[in-house]
């Protein structure tokens, strides 16, 4: 662990006095291979005169295949594989489709404008599932309603799963069982001889109108940079070798919805919030690239484009830290090659989105099943916002990764799972920094995660030391 | 060690009354922070040695921590009161350090902060000198690896944004451009060989974007060259990205003269285009661009360039006659770096170098002269076209007692633009020709 490495270098205690002439200890920060795999998710020009079928039919395609090999393994090598059009009643068969959740609370702009209907805009809710919500496969012709052994509030509109079961006389389908793609293979990863972290945090949270995380994260600047704690500690931070920050680097307060609705003439000499933020931000990372590679990422608060993929936050806005090559900005989702071990993860959104449309609450559980689902982002385009693709989904998971992260969670969980055919993945929810104070420590060689929580003091001491414990 | 810095402490806590933290020592008296750390300890120790005024302490802690089961890497600020207290807490302990020492007793963190944010403001270049952990990746790039790294994030979105174009087929109303014309374009460019006559509709538009992606070097300059053209058609923001790169680049001779030889044919077929029929609405707008409006877009487009380039001189923003004339020898120079351009752009069928020698004030107000090729399209009316545009250049440097000639002299070549594009007469602008 983190603590353990930085407790066993020996280092005199700062408590003294200081020592004559002697410049102080300078660690060099341990470096590591690192290729991102940017091209993925970067969208060139853009042009929204597609419809968003076409990305269903890439998923459906890729996962087919996948599918069927799944269900021959689970059910026999005899099982028939039908597509909708050939259901004969009666018959057990396996079909291959795309799920769709039809919910009546699911917030559809046609109802809200139509006039018919008379329906005020809804309020924001946290779930949007009920009782009578109903399942639907769709296949490349044909849809058919399902029922049965299958857990409604689990899934979520636009994963591709096999189903068996039969087709009874009224229509439906039966379902007895269903399978997903489950996680792809793995490149094993290699074995490294000495401890590196790699530290991840999200929702750095500037330029919100509370400044209480400030001191933390001055903090966590200081000791990734090697200023705090005594010379062990800093040892053991130089083993610090990548930062990666997972989004929402700006706090929502932010997002000024008054701005567009305002008159002009009461704007005119206002600058929008994100400015001076972006300033906070550019000097932070200042801070930190002097001394680390950091990769950033946009999130939902953060000045980019909407849809997901999120491309880059552009260099422009980092005048003072874009000059080291040390600043990497990257695309929300991300992946690269860290040192042989593959790191994927978002900011969050899909897992948010999954949250709000099924009955899952914890963001560790949602991010398992998207990794079982082999897919990032099921519920885009339906509810999550998308680009429209044409040929492909690059949502798809193709190789199983094996840091598997998503930012902005209200609490730090990881969990490592192995899958089937041996593969090894550590899943990390990485927590809200602007609310938890914690970041995560990745440890590439064991393939483990620790939370480094970081507080400072303030008037309530009591309550203080009461939530430093059980937080 | 001296023991000076006691009494800067000293200073600092009882007269300033300041806060002082160990990183806005180690700032502000340039030391490693474990050496300010050290000697705030040291300074805290002594005074209270002394039993002089009250002095409050904040400490740093950092160990680990059992949480729910969960091992946890806590690091924290803590009062001096408090320090006793989190130290059981904790299972393991890593470090302890004085972290401030300040007169009043801190009710909350918050003034620490902003102590160490204005440190670190005063001192953004050198955040990380005093610390211990040196990286050694982290070096600034200097200013051309820098336009290096922008050049490379222009070239590849454009990369896929062909073959997202590619990809829009069925819906997209855009035209596809197909890899055959592709090639002849390139094929035209870098191989100097005579212009295909095919459909460049569909290529107009996608051909700034077919241009970048080409890696190599010398192609990027044919294309970058050709594109001035393609810009005509409405690609403006293209420009500044191709002078930039071949500002950078250095310039062969050699790539000059393809150049030119490359711009002439492709100058030739574009005349053509013009005035062949298309359906394009990128052909339209050639159509109805006047020559004027063509100049007066590769004078805006200059203007732009100078931007990026700091060596700049007066004479970038200059009348457009100058990138054409200029040319054919901008190693020589330093403000041919403005050549990137089309020069060509418009419909001048010949050309022939001359030489020349112009006169011109530069931004300090000196008058330079300089001699060079200048290369003067060949027909008649083009003459006087080129003519009329060299004497308002001439005239533009002049200060302000002529200014209002200047705009005389614009709206004169504005004129004279026009109406060279109706008639081939001999225009009024001979007058001012030779001066």
């Amino acid at each position: 662990m983190f603590s353990d490495l930085s407790a066993q270098r020996e280092g005199s205690s700062l408590l003294c006095r200081p020592a004559s002439e002697d410049q102080g200890p300078v660690f060099e920060r341990t470096s590591l291979d690192y290729s991102p795999r940017t091209e993925r998710y970067r969208v060139g020009e853009r042009s929204f005169n597609r419809q968003y079928a076409h990305i269903y039919a890439a998923r459906l395609m890729e996962m087919r295949p996948l599918l069927s090999e799944r269900a021959k393994h689970k059910w026999g090598k005899n099982v028939h594989i039908r597509k909708l059009c050939d259901l004969e009643t009666g018959e057990q068969c396996c079909i291959v489709g795309t799920l769709f959740k039809r919910m009546d609370l699911q917030p559809s702009i046609l109802k809200e404008i139509s006039e018919e209907h008379n329906l005020l805009p809804q309020p924001a809710r946290n779930k949007y599932i009920t009782e009578a919500d109903e399942l639907i496969l769709e296949d490349e012709l044909q849809r058919i309603k399902l029922e049965g052994k299958i857990d409604r509030d689990k899934c979520v509109t636009g994963s591709v799963i096999a189903i068996f079961g039969a087709e009874k006389n009224d229509g439906k389908f039966t379902v007895e069982d269903f399978c997903m793609a489950d996680l792809p293979s793995q490149t094993p990863r290699p074995t490294l001889s000495c401890d590196k972290f790699v530290l991840l945090a999200s929702g750095l949270g500037l330029g919100s109108s509370k400044a209480d995380s400030m001191l933390g994260l001055q903090l966590l600047v200081d000791m990734v940079t090697g200023q705090l704690g005594d010379a062990g500690e800093q040892s053991g931070a130089a083993t610090i070798s990548r930062v990666l920050l997972a989004g929402n680097l700006l706090s929502q307060s932010t997002q000024d919805k008054d701005a567009s609705t305002k008159a002009k003439y009461l704007t005119k000499k206002t600058q929008a919030g994100s400015v001076e933020a972006i300033r906070l931000l550019d000097e932070l990372l200042l801070q930190l690239v002097a001394s680390v590679p950091v990769d950033v990422m946009p999130g939902q608060y953060d000045p980019t484009n909407y849809t997901l993929p999120q491309q880059p936050l552009h260099r422009c806005m980092f005048p003072l830290s874009s000059v080291y090559p040390t600043l990497q900005l990257v695309s929300n989702p991300y992946e690269a090659n860290i040192d042989g071990v593959r790191f994927l993860g978002t900011s969050g959104q899909n897992v948010c989105d999954i949250k709000k449309y099924s009955s899952m609450d914890s963001h560790l559980e949602i991010l398992e099943e998207t990794l079982r689902l082999r897919h990032l982002a099921p519920t885009a385009p339906d509810t999550l916002g998308c680009y429209p693709f044409y040929q492909r989904d690059p949502f798809m998971l193709e190789e199983c990764p094996h840091v598997y992260f998503s930012g902005n969670a209200p609490v730090f969980e990881s969990k490592l799972i192995r899958g089937s055919d041996g593969q090894e993945v550590l899943l990390v929810t990485v927590p809200d920094f602007s609310s938890t104070q914690t970041a995560c420590l990745v440890n590439l060689r064991t393939l483990r995660c620790e939370p480094a929580f970081f507080s400072a003091f303030s008037a309530d001491e009591d309550e203080e030391s009461e939530m430093n414990i059980s937080h | 060690m001296d023991e000076l810095y006691l009494d800067n402490i000293d200073e600092y806590v009882n007269d300033h009354n300041k806060i002082v933290t160990y990183k806005w020592l180690s700032l502000t008296l340039g030391v490693h922070v474990n050496t300010a750390k050290q000697m705030l300890y040291h300074y805290l120790e002594h005074k209270r040695k002394e039993s002089s005024p009250q002095l409050h302490a904040t400490y740093l802690v950092s160990g680990k921590l059992e949480d729910k089961g969960q091992m946890c890497h806590k690091v924290s600020v803590v009062r001096e009161d408090q320090l006793e207290d989190f130290k059981s807490k904790m299972s393991l302990i890593v470090s302890v350090h004085v972290y401030s020492v300040q007169k009043a007793l801190l009710k909350d963190s918050g003034p620490l902060y902003s102590v160490d944010y204005d440190a670190i403001k005063d001192n953004l270049k050198n955040c990380s000198r005093y610390s211990a952990i040196r990286c050694a990746r982290a070096v600034p790039m200097s200013a051309a690896e820098l336009q290096q790294v922008q050049e490379i994030q222009r070239a590849p979105p454009s990369a896929p944004e062909n073959k997202k174009s590619a990809m829009n087929g069925d819906a997209n109303i855009a035209s596809k451009p197909s890899s055959k014309p592709q090639k002849g374009i390139m094929g035209m460019f870098a191989n100097k060989s005579a212009p295909k006559n095919q459909d460049n509709s569909k290529d107009v538009k996608p051909e700034p974007k077919e241009e970048s992606p080409v890696p190599e070097a010398p192609k990027t300059k044919p294309a970058a060259k050709s594109s001035p053209m393609a810009n005509f058609f409405g690609k403006k923001p293209e420009k500044p990205v191709e002078k930039q790169q071949e500002a950078q680049l250095a310039i062969a001779s050699e790539q000059q003269h393809q150049r030119t030889t490359a711009e002439e044919p492709a100058a030739v077929q574009l005349h053509k285009e013009t005035k062949a029929d298309s359906g394009s609405k990128t052909k339209r707008m050639e159509e109805s661009d006047s020559e004027e409006e063509k100049m007066e877009k590769k004078k805006r487009r200059r203007i732009k360039k100078p931007q990026p380039d700091s060596s700049d001189e007066d004479v970038i923003p200059d009348s457009p006659p100058q990138m054409k004339t200029s040319e054919p020898s901008p190693k020589k120079e330093p403000e041919t770096v403005q050549h990137s351009h089309m020069s060509s752009g418009t419909k001048i069928r010949r050309r022939r170098k001359v030489l020349k020698s112009r006169t011109f004030k530069d931004e300090e107000g000196c008058i330079v002269t300089e001699k060079d090729y200048v290369s003067e399209s060949y027909s008649e009316t083009e003459d006087d076209f080129q003519s009329t545009k060299q004497a308002p250049r001439n005239n533009n440097k002049a200060k302000p007692t002529s200014s209002s000639k200047d705009d005389d002299k614009k709206t004169q070549k504005k004129s004279s633009a026009s109406s060279n594009k109706g008639s081939k007469q001999a225009s009024i602008m001979g007058f001012f020709q030779k001066k």
